[in-house]
């Protein structure tokens, strides 16, 4: 007590901004307590938590191969099936376990196919988790909302198409995403209409995920891209290209050749790579007339192409850019000349030495 | 001088160490709340991400890793094995060995077949020539690993001969004896991908500190904290670094370093822009600095991404010697970067970069620990001439001290809540420890660090890398 009033007594005389200093130093000494104490809890309930989450997801996935794997007469279930499918039930308003439910089936649907995959979408749908990503899907929270459409997905639950429909043109990009990738993994190549109306943009990350959905069919049977590759929206014709090289799209030569005059540098040039990719010769002399005024990249583009498609009557072109300042086309060109006649690389090197000696070196001695 | 001048003049220099110490707390503040939203939004975004597309897909844009080593022996075979087990498919790993001294080229062709062949450089950047040539494996399990001989030109030279011998459209440089987790490619080249609106031009990831940690076959299989106090308290600087301070500023999209030790980078644009300044200690600070320059006067819009995943293990300092060695040449680093692009001091055609981080960076960062010398100096010759208010001096340092720890608890907090990486019972008792007394452990060293490398820049031009003297992540291994 007595310590307390000295204490008391000093704190009284000091002066107004060291009561203050001293006000805030004791505020932040009990904060630095409290949170050095609750960090003993919270790191043993994150442990708890672990512990837990790996014990039910044991626990349910021993559930799950009993209820797969039971033996049951015309189609009803088993004593057993019914009883799994009352527990997760019964555990849907618990998020953390439902979690763990629906973690438990994916794991186990990804591994099978067939009839134990559509087992497992059955159980999905018999046990009224869906219901729950319904709820999901109708939240205001943007990662909520996409979290949802992403299960539904995943489960393949094609009745929820009205709803996940709606959310087409969401304000935000996750949920649109979800919802692209909804529409394909459930309704394929049919799923892409979508980009028939597409006014934002389609990112790559979502491309590639868009791509490696569609690889995963039988039916391989694209449709029409022509009116995606004439797309305002410029992503969607760089997907429209990507799909086009990936799936050998032949019939739509004319359509890129038309792309090869685009605004965009970008779709010039993935162009370029998808006509190199499909061999496409009519587009060779309008390259080579146009290589001037092109820009560098895609010069680059093209004299790759070239080292594909190169013919003796392309000699020209090939030798006028042999001393072409930029590395990569000069080495091109080289090497397609010394294959195309060594005399006429032979000449050249007589005629002109501006060439970059690291580049013939290499060229010849290899 | 009269009396009243002199307490005039001593009552101005403590206003401005007062509004100083003010603003610095001021801006740890509201970093470590803009790091908080951002980290929160990272992990609702990335919280239901399927990598399994990314990491299998042929059409995901080629990356390079770029690893410079110089005398690094211990390591090397372990850690390029770990950089080829990345999870990604279209990815190749490049290996500078920079000039070493010792075996590590014959270590690697021993251990991964490796044979000379004839490669064409494109010498887009000016490096130091070729020694033994480029090698490449004759076993296909290792077809992704090429491997370059060339004369010691130091790091940034080595990094430079990675970038004109990468064919891919993104490099992630790193540090040889930096352990990648598998999955580090998927998640560092996501936020080039995802962002449509602007130009990602570089990613930046997490650096986490490996000692005492069990390390089997290049994986990372157990992480624990370390024994020494140099190496816990080195954790515990780490985590509030990257966790509070680079997040918010990649909020803000005004980050002014990624660390050496692990970066991504658009080639193109790095190559466009000069590569790697090889005249500078700070290379990793400098290249981040002119590339954002650059973009700003070409008006370009642009962004460079952070990534607080900790996908990036290497080997900390355990010994003072070798601690304050590396700090030093950081400052060094810092003061030359700072120097070099002083244009965009307070400059606002530079927006964000001239206004915001720059001055921060030099305010908080460059002249921080110059002010708290010249604090400890003035507050001597108070001493000396006996005008020391103790009670002020009492209440202003526990005041800042209470600050401090709380800082890293709130750094050990976030660490809790988003990673839980030291899961060991008893580590957050440490780690709560280590909070109280880094202060003192370990600032005193920073700070004495810091002073040694401006003495050093401005004195002492000659000095450069120094050494790093490693126990080998294989010692690390039980």
């Amino acid at each position: 007590m007595e310590t307390f009033k000295i204490l008391q007594n000093y704190f009284q005389q000091l002066p107004i901004e060291l009561q203050l200093v001293w006000i805030l130093s004791s505020f932040l000494a009990c904060i630095v307590i409290t949170l050095s104490i609750y960090l003993k809890f919270l790191r043993n309930l994150l442990r708890k938590k672990e512990v837990l989450k790996i014990k039910l997801q044991h626990k349910y996935e021993g559930l799950l191969l009993s209820y797969l794997f039971e033996e049951s007469n015309d189609n009803e279930l088993s004593e057993h099936q019914n009883e799994f499918i009352k527990i997760i039930q019964s555990k849907i308003n618990d998020d953390f376990k439902r979690k763990i439910i629906v973690e438990t089936l994916l794991k186990l649907k990804n591994e099978v196919s067939g009839e134990i995959e559509r087992a497992i979408q059955n159980l999905y749908l018999k046990s009224n988790l869906k219901e729950y990503a319904y709820q999901q899907i109708k939240s205001k929270k943007r990662y909520i909302v996409a979290n949802g459409i992403k299960e539904l997905a995943q489960f393949k639950v094609k009745e929820a198409y009205p709803e996940v429909k709606k959310l087409l043109k969401h304000p935000k990009k996750e949920v649109r995403k979800e919802v692209e990738l909804y529409l394909v993994s459930l309704f394929h190549f049919e799923g892409l209409e979508f980009l028939n109306n597409l006014k934002v943009n389609l990112s790559e990350w979502d491309q590639i995920e868009l791509l490696e959905e569609l690889k995963h069919f039988e039916n391989q049977e694209i449709p029409d891209i022509t009116p995606w590759l004439k797309s305002k929206n410029e992503t969607v014709v760089l997907f429209s290209l990507k799909l086009a090289k990936i799936y050998n799209k032949y019939e739509i030569v004319d359509t890129l050749i038309q792309l090869l005059n685009h605004t965009n540098q970008k779709i010039r040039l993935q162009v370029i790579d998808v006509i190199t990719h499909l061999q496409v010769l009519d587009a060779k002399e309008i390259l080579k007339n146009s290589f001037k005024v092109r820009s560098l990249e895609e010069q680059i583009a093209t004299l790759k192409m070239f080292e594909n498609i190169y013919e003796p009557n392309d000699e020209d072109f090939i030798i006028e850019n042999s001393t072409n300042n930029n590395f990569e086309i000069q080495y091109s060109a080289l090497k397609m000349l010394k294959n195309i006649s060594e005399k006429s690389f032979n000449n050249l090197l007589k005629k002109n030495n501006n060439f970059d000696n690291n580049i013939l070196k290499f060229i010849q001695n290899n | 001088m009269n009396t009243i001048t002199l307490n005039a003049i001593i009552q101005v220099i403590h206003y401005l160490f007062f509004t100083y110490a003010f603003l610095a707390i001021s801006s740890y503040i509201i970093l470590s709340i803009i790091s908080a939203f951002e980290t929160i939004d990272y992990f609702k975004k990335n919280n239901f991400v399927d990598y399994t597309k990314i990491l299998s897909s042929n059409i995901a844009p080629s990356i390079s890793i770029i690893a410079p080593a110089y005398n690094e022996r211990l390591n090397i075979v372990e850690n390029v094995r770990s950089l080829l087990s990345n999870h990604y498919a279209n990815y190749d790993v490049i290996i500078v060995n920079d000039g070493s001294k010792d075996n590590s080229l014959e270590l690697l062709i021993k251990a991964y077949d490796l044979v000379k062949v004839k490669y064409l450089i494109n010498p887009q950047l000016k490096t130091k020539p070729l020694r033994k040539g480029v090698f490449k494996s004759t076993n296909p399990a290792f077809e992704k690993l090429i491997v370059i001989d060339k004369e010691n030109g130091g790091k940034a030279d080595a990094l430079n001969m990675g970038l004109n011998i990468s064919n891919s459209k993104y490099v992630a440089c790193i540090d040889v004896d930096c352990l990648l987790l598998e999955d580090a490619l998927q998640k560092m080249v996501k936020p080039f991908l995802e962002v449509t609106n602007k130009k990602v031009v570089a990613t930046g990831g997490v650096i986490r500190i490996v000692n005492n940690s069990i390390i089997k076959d290049g994986k990372l299989m157990e992480v624990n904290l370390p024994n020494k106090l140099i190496e816990k308290a080195q954790i515990l600087e780490y985590l509030r670094s990257f966790l509070l301070g680079r997040m918010a500023w990649s909020r803000l999209n005004g980050l002014l370093v990624i660390s050496g030790a692990f970066g991504m980078f658009h080639k193109k644009i790095a190559i466009q822009i000069g590569g790697y300044d090889t005249s500078t200690v700070g290379e990793d600070m400098e290249i981040i600095v002119r590339m954002r320059r650059q973009l700003e006067e070409q008006n370009m819009n642009y962004k460079v991404a952070y990534i607080p995943d900790p996908l990036c293990w290497t080997e900390a300092p355990d010994n003072y010697k070798t601690f304050i060695s590396q700090r030093n040449r950081w400052t060094r680093g810092t003061i030359e970067v700072l120097r070099k692009h002083r244009k965009i001091a307070f400059n606002s055609n530079y927006r964000n970069l001239g206004l915001l981080s720059y001055p921060y960076w030099l305010i908080f960062e460059r002249f921080a620990p110059v002010i708290e010398v010249i604090g400890i100096i003035y507050f001597g010759i108070l001493i000396i001439l006996r005008e020391v208010k103790w009670d002020y001096a009492l209440a202003f340092f526990i005041l800042a001290y209470m600050f401090t720890v709380l800082l890293s608890l709130g750094a050990i907090y976030s660490e809790e809540l988003t990673y839980h990486q030291y899961k060991k019972k008893g580590s957050g008792f440490k780690l709560v420890l280590i909070s109280l007394i880094e202060p003192f452990v370990l600032h005193p060293f920073i700070l004495y660090a810091a002073v040694k490398g401006n003495l050093d820049y401005f004195f002492n031009k000659k000095k450069r890398w120094g050494e790093m003297t490693r126990k080998g992540m294989g010692n690390i291994t039980k």
